[in-house]
């Protein structure tokens, strides 16, 4: 957007980036920038100079005959701006003639210029009978220059002194045969003066009429197409296609405005442009309806058909009654467009004020540009109000379109978040999850094992316990009772090797004690027991190393009880160096040396020593006779513990 | 002792222990059965002033005849026979009510001397049991012992259990605290009572609690 707004600039470059982060912030700049673009160009469209012009107002009008020459004797006069709107049937091709008067000190060599405001829908220019410009085309299909402002440089050389006649040769329609009035024939008041000056008018006028409209039909197709696009792929937003097709019909409607020369005769054209409105009304009032949250289906229905019935009823009055049939059309579309608009202010008031009071602004901001349009072409306002209206709603439709772009955008980054977030916690609950499954499974192996070596224990204590204990108690033989028993206290310590959890160390030395003590207090012999203080023991025993060491230490007793006659048995449990020494004392009559080796099954030494072998720890046995037996048993500790 | 209940699936084993209870109780009316039913009907039938029970048998455990025992006659002392040595077979039974219990392996002359002991009021008390106790005093729940405090430990009472977990025997006990072996032995059959007592009490918050939870 060329056009500067001074009074405004250093605010909007103040606020612009603070506010932008917000949607309705957003929304408000482009309000605010919008109505300083239109204060603007409305200041720059009337500020004109007339310093030095000529205005030709008055003109012979006069129908060309069959061979192309004008009937001057037919003439008439009338006054500039000649509208063929209010003179019906005034069609086809008309002369008219101007008398331009000489400029008072014509400099030789200046260039002057004549500046045709409007002139619909082409012209061609002859100065005192010599065609100095040539519009476009005059036959079907006829240029189309009713919004174009015409330019003609005149030389001095070609005026004459006094009096000049300027022939003014304009093709035009008659209203009938238009959809809008601004395309019915008609010529404007025509200025003189020095080329520069009418060069600037021009270009003024070209701007408006045509530069800005051609900018803005190709702003709205890009972003039309864009957003089309955008709303296709995305049915959950199916408003966003149907606003871009609103800005595609806008532009081409914006086309009327700057497009000339065609391949197409009047007649299509004109037929297309009011089905164009059939198009733009089913597709604002579509958006309309879906972006305020409705889906009306008889809507899908209703609104293409009207836009077939729409050519079809045109093409059925006939070209003659395009003009009158459009119109009533016309009535129909904006009562529609109107409905859908205040049905979706409605629901927007519900669901968001901010953005209902947004709306609202936009919308009436395009409606009153749109009456203020309609109304340029009928009442005598100044006719760059109607331009300016013109591109307002194109404006307009940009701005809206950049908000829901914003809009978009911040729906999208959201679900871009949100599905971040998700994963996350997915990546989050599916380790959760393994680590469950993990350790479910551990624990699930644990208490399998557990279960079957309960089992096996169970089994042995009911079939194998009970078996032997049956030898214990019936047996007569001595040997074999003693055995069975044996056999069983090894049974049992075999089993709660099998199921057994670890042992504290502190714990064992209570069973051994009292184990011990007791066995030995009940066989007459003087025991002694000593242990470090509990403070010094936190170790743990395998359940293993508990076992074997409960079965070398009663082995040790009963030999003691059995074998030695001893009086006197000191235990000592010491802790020293990572390893666990037990050392067992008698004063009885010791191993003998010649049973050392052969015998020795009798005293279980070598079952003790392996034993201690199996736990990676050794068993010293000293003895002689007469000096008792001292029996070592040394365990690594940090083997058998599991923690301390 | 005249009334004494015998539960023993094994035949020969029944007929040992038999033996074994006549030569200790010799006027004693002994009553046999090798099932839990069997039992529990006797225990409704008769009453008994000792019952021997083992604690695997072929339609349930022992420690259910235990528990009834403990119920319907609390002053009959109920004695585990069992060839399970360890806390987790026999802490359940001692839980229920039993005073004590005898491994079956033992040789005769030790188990009818473990026998006269229990009938004088002196039931045995292992270090690991020990510890298993000490363990479930320790985690019954601060309301609940609040809530029950004749069956909280006494100093006295803990005192002995921590030394027997050290593996001193009960007469040792009796001379590092001064004290006669028949108070050792009171002190441990307090022990075995309240640990009945409260297991019970346990038993029915807990049942309380769940008829709570499921009302």
């Amino acid at each position: 957007m060329p056009a500067p707004c001074p009074p405004y600039r250093q605010r909007c470059a103040a606020s612009g980036p603070r506010r932008a982060a917000a949607g309705s912030g957003l929304a408000a700049l482009l309000c605010r920038w919008m109505v300083a673009a239109m204060l603007a160009l409305l200041a720059l469209a009337s500020g004109q100079a007339r310093a030095d012009v000529q205005l030709l107002e008055q003109a012979l009008v006069a129908s060309e005959t069959a061979d192309g020459q004008p009937d001057w004797d037919l003439s008439h006069l009338v006054s500039l701006p000649d509208d063929w709107a209010n003179i019906p049937g005034q069609r086809g091709v008309l002369w008219y003639r101007l008398a331009l008067l000489p400029p008072q000190r014509p400099a030789p060599g200046e260039l002057y210029g004549l500046y045709i405001e409007r002139a619909c829908n082409v012209v061609q220019v002859w100065l005192n009978g010599q065609l100095v410009h040539d519009g476009g085309r005059f036959e079907e299909p006829v240029s189309r220059n009713c919004h174009r402002p015409q330019l003609v440089p005149l030389p001095a050389a070609l005026l004459g002194p006094r009096l000049n006649t300027l022939d003014l040769r304009v093709k035009g329609y008659s209203l009938d045969e238009v959809s809008s009035r601004e395309r019915a024939g008609g010529l404007s008041a025509v200025e003189f003066g020095r080329y520069e000056v009418m060069a600037s008018h021009h270009a003024r006028r070209l701007v408006f009429a045509i530069r800005l409209p051609e900018m803005m039909s190709g702003a709205l197709v890009l972003m039309g197409s864009f957003m089309f696009v955008m709303g296709w792929f995305n049915r959950a937003q199916s408003y966003l296609a149907y606003f871009g097709a609103l800005l595609v019909g806008w532009s081409l409607l914006l086309a009327r405005l700057w497009l000339s020369n065609t391949t197409a005769s009047n007649w299509t054209l004109e037929l297309a442009l009011a089905a164009l409105l059939g198009f733009i009304t089913l597709a604002s009032v579509q958006f309309l309806m879906r972006y305020g949250g409705r889906r009306l289906h008889w809507l899908n229905i209703a609104l293409p058909l009207q836009c077939l019935l729409l050519p079809a009823t045109l093409l059925a009055a006939g070209p003659t009654r395009l003009y009158t049939t459009t119109g009533v059309w016309k009535a129909l579309l904006a009562v529609q467009i109107t409905t859908a608009a205040l049905c979706y202010l409605a629901d927007v008031r519900r669901q968001n004020r901010q953005r209902f009071w947004l709306m609202a602004l936009l919308l009436g901001l395009l409606s009153l540009s749109l009456g203020v349009s309609f109304a340029a072409q009928t009442l005598p306002l100044d006719a760059r109000i109607g331009y300016v209206a013109e591109l307002v709603p194109a404006l307009g439709f940009l701005a809206l379109g950049l908000v829901l772009v914003q809009q978009y955008g911040r729906a999208f980054q959201s679900t871009e978040q949100n599905r971040a977030d998700l994963e996350v916690r997915i990546h989050a609950a599916t380790a959760q999850i393994e680590r469950n499954f993990t350790q479910l499974s551990e624990l699930r192996v644990e208490q399998v094992t557990d279960r079957e070596r309960k089992r096996i224990a169970a089994d042995l204590h009911d079939d194998l316990g009970a078996k032997l204990l049956t030898i214990v108690h019936t047996s007569d033989n001595e040997r074999i009772s003693t055995l069975a028993r044996e056999a069983l206290e090894e049974m049992r310590l075999s089993v709660r090797g099998l199921t057994g959890k670890p042992v504290k160390l502190i714990d064992a030395l209570g069973d051994w004690r009292a184990e011990v003590v007791s066995r030995l207090s009940q066989s007459g012999v003087q025991g002694e027991w000593s242990a470090p203080p509990d403070d010094d023991v936190p170790q743990t025993l395998s359940s293993r190393a508990y076992v074997q060491t409960t079965r070398i230490l009663r082995e040790a007793v009963s030999n003691i009880i059995k074998h030695s006659g001893a009086s006197q048995c000191s235990v000592r449990c010491v802790i020293a160096d990572g390893d666990f020494q037990l050392v067992i004392q008698d004063n009885g009559k010791g191993i003998p040396t010649e049973l050392d080796g052969r015998l020795d099954k009798g005293h279980g030494m070598a079952s003790m020593k392996g034993r201690a072998k199996q736990l990676q720890g050794q068993c010293l046995v000293e003895s002689g006779p007469g000096y008792g037996t001292v029996i070592r048993l040394t365990l690594p500790l940090e083997r058998h513990t599991t923690g301390a | 002792m005249n009334n004494i209940l015998l539960l023993e699936d094994l035949p020969e084993i029944r007929a040992w222990l038999k033996s074994l209870v006549m030569q200790v109780f010799p006027t004693a009316r002994i009553t046999e059965c090798s099932r839990v039913q069997d039992a529990l009907h006797q225990v409704q039938a008769l009453r008994f002033d000792l019952a021997l029970c083992d604690l695997g048998l072929p339609d349930g455990s022992g420690t259910d005849v235990v528990a009834k025992l403990a119920l319907v006659q609390p002053e009959a002392l109920s004695v585990v026979v069992t060839i399970h040595d360890d806390d987790e077979h026999l802490f359940p039974a001692l839980q229920a009510g039993a005073y004590g219990y005898i491994l079956k392996e033992q040789s005769r002359e030790l188990i009818t001397e473990q026998l006269h002991r229990i009938a004088q009021g002196e039931p045995p008390l292992s270090p690991s049991i020990a510890r298993k106790v000490i363990k479930y005093f320790a985690s019954m729940a601060k309301p609940q012992a609040n809530a029950m405090p004749e069956v909280s430990l006494t100093e006295r009472e803990s005192e002995v259990l921590l030394r027997v977990a050290k593996g001193f025997t009960l007469p040792e006990i009796g001379v590092q605290l001064g004290l006669s072996r028949h108070t050792i032995a009171d002190y441990v059959k307090q022990i075995y009572r309240k640990l009945n007592v409260s297991s019970r009490a346990e038993a029915a918050l807990e049942a309380q609690r769940l008829g709570l939870f499921r009302r």
